[in-house]
């Protein structure tokens, strides 16, 4: 930590009509910014030294019938995450311009055109003010986060067609892929412009999954939507599920027992063991190196078989609720597991040296797929692929939630942000996996395994329309982010969703850059980002 | 080498080590059987992502590695439409890819069967009734064979896809 004092101190002196918002639940500072003022302050945040700042979230809501008009809000996350700070911007009546910060911080270009096709709300100054999320087809004036858009709405067809990004000159051809790719694989686009091999430009067109989760929310009131939250990207469903529990959690002020935290953390950990387990050998197949690769497909299967008898979901799927858990492990369980995944440890290892004494595999991945550390922060990168670029961030030692108060986790960092780097910080996961999950149940807890909501008359109370609380947890691909809203009645009045491949996504543009084509789907694999989770 | 050899011989023989799946599933509609027979030696496969969450596409991955290992049944999956005999579909078909779905119909030659995977592809499941969701896949294009279960199991995919071709998994049932 740079800085012994607190970001709201420096912040009110430097900036004195900023108004700070009293908060009494979740653990951030938050200022009501005033609109012209916004770029000033987040062009401090960004650039002074001391803050090592990071645009975590940045989410826009439509706040009628609250209050006329709709709001912003960022969130910063300073010194990795240890401090969150929040501005938010509020909008009045029928007013729908708010100024752009992206020729400021490159991290929130996405977000802002997210916010013009989902409220109609338009960023001034944005470079590029061309559709993200609803395509073409999708016809003028369609805002589906808008209060006013009704959710089952049935939508009209329209012609139109979506313009690249082109490089023109000599030698320079442009090369299409996706939506529907060869393997098993979701959809996307793909642009590349190439001169001979290497690429100069790919250009990302995401989004065909959109399935209006973030609108689906808010037919549900807070204590019904897990479900939802655990489909939000399939092989996440711990880490989504949880980051949503926790928001309620916070909201409803329900306190999670302690052997309800632990169980959640172990629940976590197996999960990012079996999809740290499917990279590593999808990694090896993409250079056309099989043999790693049925290993792990082995040692996956596995674990999702121990899943499954755990908790009678190979995804793990229903085991987090809104107060806890749901499943509970005995005695049996807690020698059993430690025992199975020492012997997928060693069993790994020894594939491990197999991988490493490959000098050809090794010579694809080094140097392949480089994301420099410098455009990693720039884009606010995280998870492993940060992690692979030397940002050093996991929230599991950060900011600690579940039970990882109590673990000592190691995280693991590389500095060459290339393909060899991200594989090197999953293999190293698997092996702290396995140690937190022996010793998770080594020191297990007894007691209750959830809050009862309702029993205790002083606990849980149902917010107030208009409170909201955020939640962070470190899932297997990086940081996930939920900011909940109630509404009147225990309703959700908005529930934005932050996988952490909607940033990583379009660092991987710069990534492939100088790379040849037929190294794509190895660079791709070794970002491993959800496209269901990103395109909502 | 060595190492591999040994690492192989160690390991010895997974296929087939996993837990029966439950037998709960209706079974395959004698039409979609007929249409079916002139794959019952190969299957090619197309996978359609029209929306899903991606766990039925974890699933479908799995069918292909050593524990299931869906090629010994014929089962394969090709990289492009044009080479399948079947679409398996999955996810509630969003407005986005309402289109490529069709496109990939026409694409793929006659005869042909489509195979519904999980609850998405055949009710739309928890995303019912969204504006950006244009489902199920039967109203779009016709369904042959569907596969319930959020998401089914391996095991159970693979059941049902051996069940279309008239094959057992013989390895299974003496195993495990
Ligand atoms: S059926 Fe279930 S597992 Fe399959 S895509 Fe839909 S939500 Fe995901």
């Amino acid at each position: 930590m740079a800085d012994t004092e607190s970001a709201d101190d420096v912040l009110k002196a430097e900036f004195p009509p900023l108004v700070q918002i009293e908060r009494t639940r979740g653990d951030f500072i938050q200022f009501l910014v005033q609109k012209e003022l916004l770029p000033a302050v987040v062009q401090y945040l960004h650039t002074h030294p001391r803050w090592h700042s990071r645009l975590a979230l940045l989410w826009a809501v439509d706040d009628r019938p609250m209050r006329e008009g709709a709001s912003l809000h960022y969130l910063f996350a300073l010194d990795n995450a240890r401090q969150w700070v929040v501005l938010s911007v509020e909008l009045e009546g029928a007013d729908r311009l708010f100024p752009s910060i992206t020729p400021h911080l490159h991290a929130a270009q996405w977000y802002e055109r997210e916010i013009r096709d989902m409220f109609g709300l338009i960023p001034i100054g944005h470079p590029d003010l061309r559709r993200l999320v609803r395509h073409e087809q999708w016809p003028k004036g369609t805002h589906p986060l808008q209060k006013r858009f009704p959710w089952n709405k049935v939508i009209g067809r329209q012609q139109g067609e979506y313009s690249f990004l082109h490089i023109e000159g000599e030698g320079v051809f442009e090369v299409p892929v996706g939506p529907i790719h060869a393997g098993i694989i979701e959809p996307g686009h793909f642009r590349f412009s190439v001169a001979g091999e290497p690429i100069m430009q790919l250009e990302l067109r995401h989004f065909w999954k959109h399935r209006g989760v973030e609108k689906l929310f808010e037919q549900r009131i807070l204590t019904d939507a897990v479900p939802l939250a655990e489909r939000v990207s399939g092989d996440t469903t711990v880490g989504h599920s949880l980051a949503y529990c926790q928001a309620v959690e916070t909201l409803t002020g329900l306190e999670v027992p302690r052997r309800g935290r632990f169980l959640r953390s172990l629940f976590l950990e197996l999960e990012r063991l079996h999809n740290h387990l499917g990279d590593v050998g999808a990694i090896c197949n993409d250079t056309a190196y099989s043999l790693p690769h049925a290993h792990c497909g082995r040692l996956k299967e596995q674990v999702m078989q121990l899943n499954d008898r755990l908790s009678g979901s190979r995804f793990l799927r229903g085991v987090n609720r809104v107060g806890g858990v749901t499943v509970d492990l005995t005695p049996d369980c807690m020698t059993e597991i430690p025992k199975e995944l020492g012997r997928l440890d060693e069993d790994f290892s020894e594939l491990e040296s197999i991988i490493a004494a490959n000098s050809s595999l090794i010579d694809r991945l080094e140097t392949t797929g480089v994301l420099t550390a410098r455009t990693a922060r720039d884009h606010a990168v995280v998870g492993v692929v940060g992690r692979a670029s030397g940002l050093d961030y996991d929230l599991r030692r950060d900011r600690p939630f579940a039970a990882y108060g109590e673990l000592a986790v190691k995280v693991a960092t590389y500095h060459y942000g290339d393909v060899r780097a991200r594989m090197r910080v999953r293999v190293d996961e698997i092996h702290e996996s396995i140690r937190l999950i022996k010793r998770l149940c080594a020191t297990m807890p007894a007691g209750p395994i959830a809050a009862e909501p309702g029993l205790d008359s002083k606990g849980p109370k149902t917010p107030k329309a208009g409170e909201w609380a955020l939640s962070a947890v470190e899932g297997w691909r990086g940081e996930i982010l939920y900011m909940v809203m109630a509404g009147e009645n225990e309703t959700i009045h908005r529930c934005k969703v932050r996988d952490p491949s909607f940033v990583n996504w379009p660092a991987i543009q710069w990534a492939v850059v100088g790379n040849i084509i037929p190294d794509f789907p190895l660079i791709n694999k070794s970002f491993n980002l959800s496209y269901a989770g990103n395109d909502l | 080498m060595f190492r591999i050899i040994k690492k192989s011989l160690k390991t010895g023989v997974v296929t087939g080590r996993y837990p029966q799946s439950a037998a709960l599933q209706e079974s395959i509609d004698p039409a979609a059987a007929e249409k079916a027979k002139p794959f019952r030696q190969s299957l090619v496969i197309r996978e359609v992502d029209t929306g899903s969450c991606n766990a039925c596409e974890m699933e479908m991955n799995a069918l292909m590695n050593p524990v299931y290992d869906a090629e010994r049944f014929g089962i394969r999956i090709a990289a492009s439409p044009r080479h399948a005999d079947a679409l398996v579909v999955t996810g509630p078909v969003t407005v986005n890819m309402e289109r490529a779905l069709k496109d990939a119909y026409k694409q793929t030659p006659d005869p042909k069967i489509v195979i519904a995977l999980g609850d998405c592809a055949i009710t739309c499941g928890l995303f019912k009734g969204s504006y950006a969701v244009t489902g199920p896949v039967d109203r779009h294009v016709p369904v042959d064979v569907r596969i319930p279960g959020c998401p089914p199991r391996p095991a159970e995919i693979l059941k049902a896809l051996t069940e279309l071709c008239g094959k057992h998994d013989r390895r299974q049932a003496a195993g495990s």
